[in-house]
């Protein structure tokens, strides 16, 4: 009997050592498989960049930078398409700045919680989400169309400022909600108004993380063309630009377009510079964000709370 | 100092309420302007002729000799290069020197009553009037002397591509008067029904030129049958888009079924690896790791979606058609499969990044007990925090589906361009289909919208299309915030 019943719980033992092994074993293939799929999505962003910068990286020279497309397209740099882009980034940040921030401020102080302030978080999170090409769209019925202001750099810039409205709002807000309660409470007791909580310990709390917030979303605003495609860009542009304030009344070459309506005009433009231009838009766009990501670094580092 | 912060306060009402709106602000324009697609005055077109009595079947009114259009069309016929309805209709010497016994001709008028011998066209054009007021053309019928068969036929055959079922009319060709002597039964055919075919009747001979007036009168009439908004409204059912066509087709079918295949598509490439990225970095990832990973995966969220486009172009499309071209029949490499594994790239950092913010915000005590319960680590991820997190994972897949849907530059580049309908009826027609050309709605807008007249009747289509695209992205956004807000660990 007593021989039974130990090989019974040899067998029981065994059994179960068995079952802790194959769930050991479970436990090692599930997160090496995720870390392996890690590693791929992480590998294979790198491949894809890394592989943009080796095509692109031949051509770019200071001339490929500073000179005008010539030979129709075919030979020549892209300056006019980096001083289009500039130009429609800096419009941009002007017009979205203010608008943004307040926006951000009302969502944060002023809106209170109930319905419809609900109703408002709705509303700017489905803008949030809203196609670029719909903003080219509206830009081109009210800005181009209806307001007559034709294809031209200020309805470029007032419709890049409304795709990147939403994050500049979201961003301000969130900046504006991070601010310890306490600065505020503080600032309460010492007898101060909201409106002078707000100027003199809320927004300089905050400006960090709002800037940075703009300059990310006017990074990604950067590189989106259908807006541009449909309000603002010009394919052939290689002339000077107008002085003063005529300029806001031209379209501009850049970036953007420059690929997508090169890419319509059926392969004119060499691999070579195409590679290249991909190359400078990226890079275009990578070091707006890396800025942006540097200092909202060293910010949270001085950050006192 | 006062003022001044009442001044602070307005404004940042002010831009409140305007932030708060812009969305219907933007939905109203987008809605307003394509009211133009409703403008629509519908063209249409037939070309009739008489045949012998000996005709083969297959013989079409574009191969008798005489042949009539009839069009309502400014833009002129298929196949025509320029409008020619000065082409006076054939006098019987001319048929005798030109071998032809049969003909057809338009009077250019609508009653029968002012019918002029000396007026006789082959062809006849007219503007289109709007839906609501139809339209009736007459066109006599009449052999040579020659002819000396006893019947004939009368052949009637849409005008190239015109399709008679868009149109808003009822189209109908009817015997208007026989005649004298010839003894016929009446007859009216619906031409949605029976859009060509050709009607037996007996010969009848003009045996002067005055005389060409006297014979047959047909009628081809538009009867107003629905209103131009339903008819338009019916035309986006269809299966083709074809703008361009003198007769345009405004389907829009092929365009949605499309972009949604290829958003399926793409998200079933992106969610697991997004979802997978996301667990390891929130949950195995080493902090230093971490530190390195997560910035790298928004370096990709941050490069221009018109140059992943061109990469696609240039390196994914020519390599795909060299791996896979001849296994799966590939006739390019820019295709709704390579769309889509571009667009899954454009997607994961989007989902990666919002599910690993939503796993972080589930609390550390439920891992916690799961692990003194004696889960192993995979066990406690699958298990408790997976379902957990649930809710804001189908959030995080539903914000990436809609940036994915609405993405434009990587589908123009890399979709090929033409507008078909994927096929359904087999597995392996279904993968040619996922292997062939194709185009979806946010790059026909911006394609499109680079050539066509402002404020045209395809111009407001396209900004239908748009109100389309944002009706759907809104909806998937706005389910995604509604369903992240719950949080199932509180129930």
């Amino acid at each position: 009997m007593e021989g039974i019943g130990d090989s019974a719980l040899v067998v029981a033992r065994s059994l179960q050592s068995g079952r802790r092994l194959r769930r050991q074993l479970a436990d090692k293939l599930f997160t090496g498989a995720l870390s392996g799929i890690a590693l791929f999505s992480v590998v294979a962003v790198l491949a894809i960049i890394g592989v943009i910068i080796v095509k692109g990286l031949p051509i770019i020279s200071w001339s490929f930078l500073t000179s005008p497309p010539a030979e129709g397209m075919t030979a020549g740099g892209i300056y006019p398409m980096i001083r289009g882009s500039v130009l429609l980034m800096v419009g941009t940040l002007v017009i979205v700045l203010p608008v943004g921030i307040l926006g951000g401020v009302f969502l944060a102080e002023y809106a209170g919680t109930n319905v419809f302030s609900r109703f408002i978080h709705a509303s700017v999170a489905s803008l949030a989400g809203t196609p670029s090409v719909i903003f080219g769209l509206f830009g081109l019925a009210v800005f181009v169309l209806m307001m007559k202001m034709g294809v031209s750099l200020l309805a470029g810039c007032l419709t890049l400022a409304l795709f990147t409205l939403p994050a500049v709002v979201f961003t301000t807000e969130n900046a504006i909600r991070s601010v310890p309660e306490s600065f505020i409470e503080a600032g309460m007791a010492l007898g101060l108004s909201r409106w002078q909580i707000l100027w003199k310990i809320v927004l300089p709390n905050a400006i960090p993380g709002i800037l940075t917030g703009v300059v990310l979303s006017t990074g990604r605003a950067a590189g989106e063309a259908p807006p541009i495609l449909l309000t603002a860009g010009i394919y052939y542009a290689t002339g000077a630009l107008p002085r003063g304030w005529e300029i806001l009344k031209q379209p501009v070459a850049n970036l953007p377009y420059h690929l997508a309506e090169g890419y319509r005009q059926g392969g004119v433009i060499p691999e070579a510079i195409v590679w290249g231009t991909c190359l400078t838009l990226m890079l275009f766009v990578l070091s707006i964000n890396i800025w942006a990501i540097i200092v909202r670094t060293r910010v949270r580092r001085r950050q006192r709370w | 100092m006062r003022w001044l912060g009442k001044i602070f306060d307005l404004s940042v009402y002010i831009t409140g309420i305007m932030v708060s709106l812009a969305v219907l602000v933007m939905f109203y324009y987008i809605a307003r302007e394509s009211a133009y697609a409703f403008r629509q005055t519908f063209c249409w077109g037939y070309r009739l002729a008489l045949l012998p009595g000996d005709a083969e079947p297959s013989a079409t009114p574009n191969t008798a000799h005489y042949s009539s259009l009839v069009v309502v069309n400014p833009e002129g016929a298929d196949g025509l290069d320029e409008r020619e309805e000065t082409l006076p209709a054939p006098t019987l010497e001319q048929m005798r020197s030109e071998g032809a016994m049969l003909a057809t001709a338009t009077p250019v008028a609508s009653e029968l009553s002012q019918v002029r011998p000396d007026a006789l066209y082959r062809d006849d054009w007219r503007t289109p009037k709007p839906a609501e007021k139809g339209d009736r053309f007459l066109l006599l019928g009449y052999a040579s002397p020659e002819y000396a068969q006893s019947t004939m036929y009368l052949a009637w055959e849409p005008d190239h591509s015109f399709e008679p079922r868009l149109p808003p009319y009822r189209l109908v060709l009817r015997l208007v008067r026989a005649p004298e002597g010839v003894s016929v039964q009446p007859f009216e055919i619906d031409l949605k029904k029976q859009p060509s075919g050709r009607i037996a009747l007996p010969a009848w001979i003009a045996r002067s030129d005055a005389e060409r007036t006297q014979g047959y009168v047909f009628a081809v009439e538009a009867v107003p049958q629905t209103r131009t908004f339903w008819a338009t409204l019916r035309g986006l059912f269809t299966a083709e888009w074809a703008p361009t066509l003198i007769y345009p087709r405004y389907g829009i079918v092929p365009l949605v079924l499309a972009t949604t295949l290829m958003s399926l598509l793409a998200m079933l490439f992106a969610t697991p690896l997004a979802i997978a990225t996301a667990m390891y970095l929130s949950e195995i990832a080493s902090p230093r790791v971490r530190e390195w990973l997560k910035p790298t995966l928004e370096l990709i969220a941050s490069v221009p979606s018109v140059v992943l486009g061109y990469f696609g172009l240039m390196f994914v499309a020519p390599s795909l058609q060299h791996w896979l071209g001849q296994a799966l029949g590939m006739e390019s490499g820019r295709n709704l499969l390579t769309t889509s594994i571009l667009l899954s790239v454009l997607a994961i950092p989007v989902v990666a990044s919002v599910t690993e913010d939503v796993l972080k915000t589930v609390p550390e005590s439920l891992r916690e007990s799961a692990l003194a319960l004696g889960l192993s680590r995979s066990e406690m991820l699958w298990k408790v925090v997976l379902p957990a997190a649930r809710s804001g994972v189908i959030a995080a897949v539903l914000i990436g589906a809609a940036r994915v849907y609405g993405e434009t530059m990587i589908v123009w580049i890399l979709s090929g361009g033409t507008a078909v309908l994927p096929s359904f009826d087999s597995p392996a027609a279904f993968i040619r289909s996922l292997v062939s050309s194709t185009r979806g709605i946010p790059d026909t807008i911006a394609i499109e919208m680079g050539n066509v007249t402002f404020e045209s009747v395809h111009y407001g289509h396209l900004f239908l299309l748009g109100l389309l695209l944002f009706c759907i992205t809104v909806i998937v956004n706005l389910a995604a915030l509604y369903i992240g807000r719950r949080q199932v660990w509180r129930v």
